[in-house]
């Protein structure tokens, strides 16, 4: 894996052409040849092995999962580059240029920089750079990303008319248990190299790139902001492009990890996580976290899926647009939450409206108090919601009345024996005494331990069990007269 | 509001046993055009309350031949199924009310929002 190239790339974007391929597949005939490179993806901390299933359903490729949480690889060929862009379980995407599994560093940090300035002329760039040109032709020009500092842009709105109601809650960098993790920026513009160059082959076009660096392990002698200057600066060497920390073409990304580094070019400008929702509220959750949720209670044709505390919708929204067998009831108590839900639906029953497709989606909005739930009792086949931590919205002693009052609503509704429940909440220890003090209702199958904006919580996969209290056999005569109960047993 | 929601949704008003279905009053209904899949509607047949979604049909006049009883077989009959999915899915209340059937209490629908929250003395 830590095979190098010998003078792979050439000084100048336009003088790098396929012709230095050096995958073992088969050339094409037409103009394009077909490349082998391995991609990387960052995922939502938690949910890698369910990203690494769904590139194995969409993409048929294994996906490995890397020691460095939240990032997995995989190989695949460009002609299937823009299937890569559908995945819904991933946040950004990079193309791998190289990577090293125990890259030796050596013992002072000025012997350490010196060896990766080196190391910039000496990667295999070629195939990686040609995976960057051919990803630039699917992607709309969105604009450059401003006001760069490396953490997750912040989401722009898909259509220029559509509002932000509130300040959304901005992705806080995800903390590692050692001791420092930085993301960084590039090296500062250096103005005097472009003016005295000295290129044979006039440049077409002045690329323009930044390097971006995470860093995380206690042994190392330098830290991310040293590797990504002294890194940057032997790439601005070798490539003479122009260095940009906030208009740039090219994101080089520089990732150690312990002793495992990787060096990619990123394929996407802004994280593909809110693609679905334009109108945001305080705590939205990322649409690639809701993709896992709703991958883990594999939604069934015709199943009933409520999020009786739905925010914004992003789960029950992703869940339509993904998972579109089944139908979705978001409900909330709170008023703009509603409006937020039904806003979002909207925009993108138009986007689909757009692009000619027909645009209704089977997701409906209600409004509740979801301690006293409007539904039928056992109508419901899976129950998918993030819990309030207590937080950023209510409070941890609210949540110790909370809990079990909506455990054991959720129960009623949730259909025994077959349904499901998964539950996204920080507030472990409250969760974890309702269910138990719940007489058998609930039985945990499976806990993801996730990271949401800095906050470790949990994803809590439950079984509704066969038990059913007095109180529920009493509502399902009453609402049922005359049909008796039956249970859906597929 | 889609019919398929209304099928699951009952008055919770404190006291009322007979909640169920809720009455429609719709000043404002919408078609929404949703893909076609019959497995879905077809699976989705049991889980539904049949004489509930016949009334409700009958108070929004969108009954058309809409059957009393379910027809044996009806999983095969894609015309039928259609029929179904086109109530289900796609014929949407706007504005309007439900009413519980037991206490008369109206829970108004507004932008496709019915809601259900009670105040205080009633839950």
């Amino acid at each position: 894996m830590s095979s190098q190239e010998d003078g792979a790339a050439e000084p100048g974007p336009d003088t790098v052409g396929p012709s230095s391929s050096s995958s073992s597949t088969d050339n094409d005939a037409t103009t394009g040849d077909i490349i082998s490179v391995t991609i990387g993806a960052t995922v939502p901390t938690g949910f890698e092995h369910t990203a690494a299933e769904e590139v194995k359903e969409k993409i048929g490729v294994d996906a490995r999962i890397s020691k460095d949480r939240g990032r997995i690889y995989f190989p695949i060929t460009t002609d299937k580059l823009f299937q890569v862009h559908l995945l819904r379980s991933v946040d950004n995407l990079f193309v791998v240029v190289e990577e090293y599994d125990n890259y030796q560093f050596k013992e002072s940090k000025e012997e350490t920089l010196m060896e990766l300035q080196e190391l910039a002329s000496k990667l295999p760039w070629t195939n990686a750079l040609e995976v960057w040109k051919l990803n630039r032709t699917f992607k709309k020009k969105k604009g450059y990303r401003k006001g760069g500092n490396g953490t997750k842009g912040k989401p722009k709105s898909e259509a220029a008319g559509a509002t932000v109601a509130d300040t959304e809650q901005q992705e806080l960098p995800q903390a590692t248990s050692t001791v420092e993790n930085q993301t960084e920026e590039s090296v500062p513009e250096a103005e005097s190299d472009t003016q005295d160059s000295v290129e044979a082959a006039p440049r077409a076009i002045l690329i323009k790139f930044r390097v971006t660096c995470n860093r995380a392990g206690d042994k190392h002698s330098f830290s991310s902001n040293e590797a990504a200057r002294d890194f940057g600066g032997a790439v601005q060497e070798f490539f003479q492009w122009k260095a940009d920390m906030t208009k740039f073409d090219i994101e080089v990304l520089l990732n150690i990890h312990n002793v495992e580094v990787v060096i990619g070019i990123a394929l996407t400008e802004e994280s593909l996580h809110r693609r679905n929702i334009s109108h945001f509220g305080p705590t939205t959750l990322r649409s690639t976290l809701c993709y896992g949720m709703l991958r883990l209670c594999k939604p069934q044709p015709s199943d009933i899926i409520l999020d009786p505390m739905c925010g914004t919708g992003a789960i029950p929204l992703e869940g339509a647009i993904e998972f579109n067998s089944s139908f979705y009831i978001a409900g909330d108590n709170y008023d703009m939450a509603v409006n937020r839900t039904v806003n979002n639906i909207c925009h993108i029953q138009k986007r689909r409206a757009d692009k000619g497709s027909i645009s209704g989606l089977p997701i409906d909005t209600v409004r509740w108090d979801l301690c006293s739930l409007p539904m039928r009792t056992s109508s419901v086949d899976i129950i998918i919601t993030d819990m309030p931590f207590g937080k950023r919205m209510g409070s941890r002693k609210k949540n110790w009345d909370l809990y079990p009052s909506c455990l054991r609503e959720m129960a009623r509704v949730c259909r025994p024996g077959s349904g499901k429940a998964v539950l996204l909440t920080q507030d472990k220890k409250c969760f974890s005494k309702a269910i138990s003090r719940m007489g058998g209702l609930w039985r945990k199958l499976h806990t993801v331990w996730v990271n949401v904006g800095g906050l470790h919580a949990g994803v809590y996969l439950l079984k509704r069990t066969e038990a059913v209290n007095l109180l529920m056999v009493i509502s399902l005569q009453n609402s049922n007269p005359g049909t008796g109960y039956c249970y859906c047993s597929d | 509001m889609k019919l398929l929601t209304h099928n699951m949704l009952t008055s919770h008003v404190k006291g009322v046993t007979k909640g169920y279905p809720l009455l429609i009053k719709a000043t404002e209904v919408k078609m929404n055009e949703v893909e076609f899949n019959p497995q879905f509607v077809s699976r989705m047949i049991p889980k539904l309350e049949w004489s509930a979604l016949v009334q409700a049909a009958d108070e929004l006049g969108q009954r058309q031949d809409l059957p009393g009883e379910l027809v044996p077989d009806y999983e095969k009959n894609e015309d039928f199924l259609k029929k179904v999915h086109r109530l289900l899915l796609e014929v949407e209340v706007i504005e309007g009310c439900l009413q519980c059937p037991e206490s008369g209490r109206e829970f108004p629908i507004s932008r496709g929002i019915p809601n259900m929250l009670l105040s205080e003395d009633e839950a």
